[in-house]
């Protein structure tokens, strides 16, 4: 097998052809939050739409046929909560049908609910929800690569509300002591918690420097700038170097819509029709924003 | 406060919880309120007592600890958040900071039960098992939202900690006349009389366990529906009251792990007390991760439902020894 081909961020999509695809996941989550009845976490689902694209259209080694081949890259959605936003990422990327998900969501019996469910869905590596466990339970991926001297990357994406809980700071400390070089952690720094603002009750500040004094690799990045993401799994250190790396992105919750950013009545909700329409009004319309910044 | 609810209507434990609370803060100016980023039905409180309000964010376990460093200091703390979180993921810390100490301090939360959809993380199925294990802990388990504003008053001047479970909170029907029963934490509530079967339940299947016998009673059957609010200390007399009273003949349904909440409670005090019952049935959740669903569709497939209920007291009304 060509080992070479198989390295992380060995993704060949420009970063047009990604932001076009970011668009499309966030045209589908409001789609399915226009339509279920039931609350969608549609505010962090967006904030985590242009990292979640990046990764499963760029990054990650993953195979939708061959769901076990050991050498594939883990991920880990340590924020739960966003579990239809990575289910309709990876439906673009092939994994399932996104009618499937639209169809049955929330649904007594179906594979897709709020949280992700390793047993009823397979190509979900782990079942998280419960926030502060998946990046602990990356840390023991990543430690059984090193063990068996395996190649690929385990990668998790924590919510910056989740880093208050303590287990991801013990995850931390573990994974510099275990020198796991192979972990990447993806922060969405949308700087909003359930009930409140970051800050407003919790202090994380000064953040980076948090996960520097634990011994990480720190990369700050804008989270929904395409090419700053991209340029920052491509830096990815080598895996069997001795610190593991997070990416800080700075995102928005509910980044796209007008009426969803930073807005704490958005952490989680259903639009009717005539906010879907609204809605992706205001996501045309900042797509449009974007791209003539793009040109000027 | 005017009580503007009545029986029948839906009405929000959560909100409930929210004025009683900022209602209470006058009265007592030891009362805190902390939650781990669950805040959004505290915001009364929260605006009008911002110095004894606290918001931790995302984290359980230093919540609890917390809530118990301001007990030892003489303060009354309530910690209001998700039960699957504060039964588990602080366990310990409810266990060794608060109840090894007999501490003041109340937790109340939601998601008590298969219930709000979110998956096998989100529901506590087995919180009544371990809240029920803990030395000093009372337990109890509330449908009634106006029930639950007296039973945080009724909290205030107890010595030792208590946990006051509900399901979602955000609809929940309203069961009692306001004064129509006297509502003691200890003190189990006979919601509906009857002389051939008792079904003992507590929470929102309450409204279950009252249609099951409005439904029996159509078919000429005398149901008594007792709502077991309190588990722990559960009531002893009510329960031998009711073996004497209803030909022995008990149903027990929860929304909780059959094995290990309310049903084992009673089977307890049958066994510790030598009740000699003609038939014994429970129904709750068995062991499985329980997956995605409406409350109503997963009581049903997990076979606690209304027609599981039915069926059941029936079976137990039929028995002969
Ligand atoms: C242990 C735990 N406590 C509480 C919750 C409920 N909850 C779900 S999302 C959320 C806020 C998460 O904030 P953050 O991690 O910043 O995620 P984001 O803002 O990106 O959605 C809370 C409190 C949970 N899922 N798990």
């Amino acid at each position: 097998m060509g080992q070479s081909s198989l390295k992380f961020g060995s993704g060949t999509r420009s970063v047009e052809e990604l932001e076009d695809l970011a668009f499309e996941l966030r045209s589908k989550l409001l789609h399915l939050c226009g339509t279920y009845e039931g609350a969608v976490h549609i505010g962090g689902d967006l904030s985590a739409a242009d990292i979640l694209t990046a990764l499963y259209e760029y990054g990650l080694n993953v195979d939708p046929s061959d769901l076990s081949n050991p050498e594939r890259d883990r991920f880990v959605l340590s924020k739960g909560h966003a579990a239809v936003c990575m289910y309709i990422a990876m439906a673009m990327r092939g994994f399932f049908s996104y009618e499937g998900i639209v169809e049955t969501y929330g649904q007594l019996d179906s594979a897709y609910g709020m949280h992700p469910c390793k047993v009823q869905l397979p190509g979900v590596e782990c079942s998280t929800g419960s926030l502060g466990h998946g990046m602990p339970l990356a840390v023991g991926m990543a430690l059984s690569a090193r063990g068996r001297g395996e190649t690929h990357r385990v990668v998790s994406l924590v919510g910056d509300g989740e880093t208050g809980e303590g287990s991801i700071w013990e995850a931390a400390m573990a994974a510099r002591s275990n020198e796991l070089g192979n972990l990447v952690v993806f922060v969405d720094r949308n700087r909003q918690l359930m009930t409140s603002f970051a800050e407003e009750r919790v202090a994380f500040e000064p953040y980076p420097d948090k996960w520097a004094a634990f011994g990480w690799n720190v990369v700050t990045i804008d989270g929904h700038d395409m090419a700053q993401l991209v340029g920052a799994i491509d830096a990815l250190p080598a895996t069997d170097s001795t610190r593991p790396t997070v990416v800080i992105c700075e995102t928005v919750k509910g980044k796209g819509v007008d009426f969803m950013e930073h807005n704490l009545a958005w952490h989680a909700g259903s639009l009717g029709a005539a906010d879907l329409e609204r809605a992706m009004e205001s996501l045309e319309a900042s797509r449009g924003k974007n791209k003539n910044k793009e040109s000027v | 406060m005017p009580v503007t609810f009545t029986f029948g209507e839906m009405l929000s434990a959560r909100s409930v919880i929210g004025t009683t609370l900022a209602e209470l803060g006058d009265d007592y100016d030891n009362l805190w309120v902390l939650t781990p980023d669950i805040g959004a039905t505290l915001v009364e409180f929260r605006d009008k007592f911002p110095q004894r309000f606290v918001d931790v964010g995302l984290a359980e376990q230093v919540c609890v600890s917390i809530a118990a460093g301001l007990a030892y200091e003489g303060n009354i703390p309530v910690v209001s958040g998700m039960l699957p979180f504060l039964s588990m993921r602080a366990l310990e810390q409810v266990r060794s900071d608060v109840c090894y100490p007999n501490l003041p301090v109340k937790i109340i939360g939601t998601h008590g039960g298969l219930v709000g959809n979110g998956g096998s993380t989100h529901y506590a199925v087995e919180d009544l098992a371990l809240m029920c294990a803990l030395t000093n802990m009372t337990v109890t388990s509330v449908g009634d939202p106006l029930m639950v504003g007296e039973i945080i008053r009724q909290s205030m001047t107890m010595a030792g900690p208590i946990y006051i479970r509900l399901a979602v909170g955000k609809k929940d029907k309203v069961l009692y006349e306001p004064g129509q029963h006297e509502i003691r934490i200890g003190k189990g509530i006979v919601a509906r009389e009857g002389t051939d079967a008792t079904i003992f339940t507590h929470g929102t299947v309450v409204a279950q366990a009252l249609d099951a016998a409005d439904a029996l009673e159509r078919d000429g059957r005398s149901v008594r529906v007792v709502d077991m609010f309190t588990l722990k200390p559960i009531d002893e007399e009510l329960i031998i009251r009711c073996a004497a009273e209803t030909g022995g003949r008990f149903v027990v349904v929860e929304d909780h792990l059959a094995y290990g909440g309310l049903a084992s409670r009673i089977a307890d005090v049958i066994a510790d007390r030598g009740l000699h019952l003609t038939a014994f049935e429970r129904l709750g959740i068995p062991q499985v991760y329980a997956g995605f669903g409406e409350d109503e569709q997963l009581r049903d497939k997990h076979g606690y439902g209304l027609e599981a209920t039915i069926a059941a007291t029936r079976r137990v009304i039929a028995a002969t020894t």
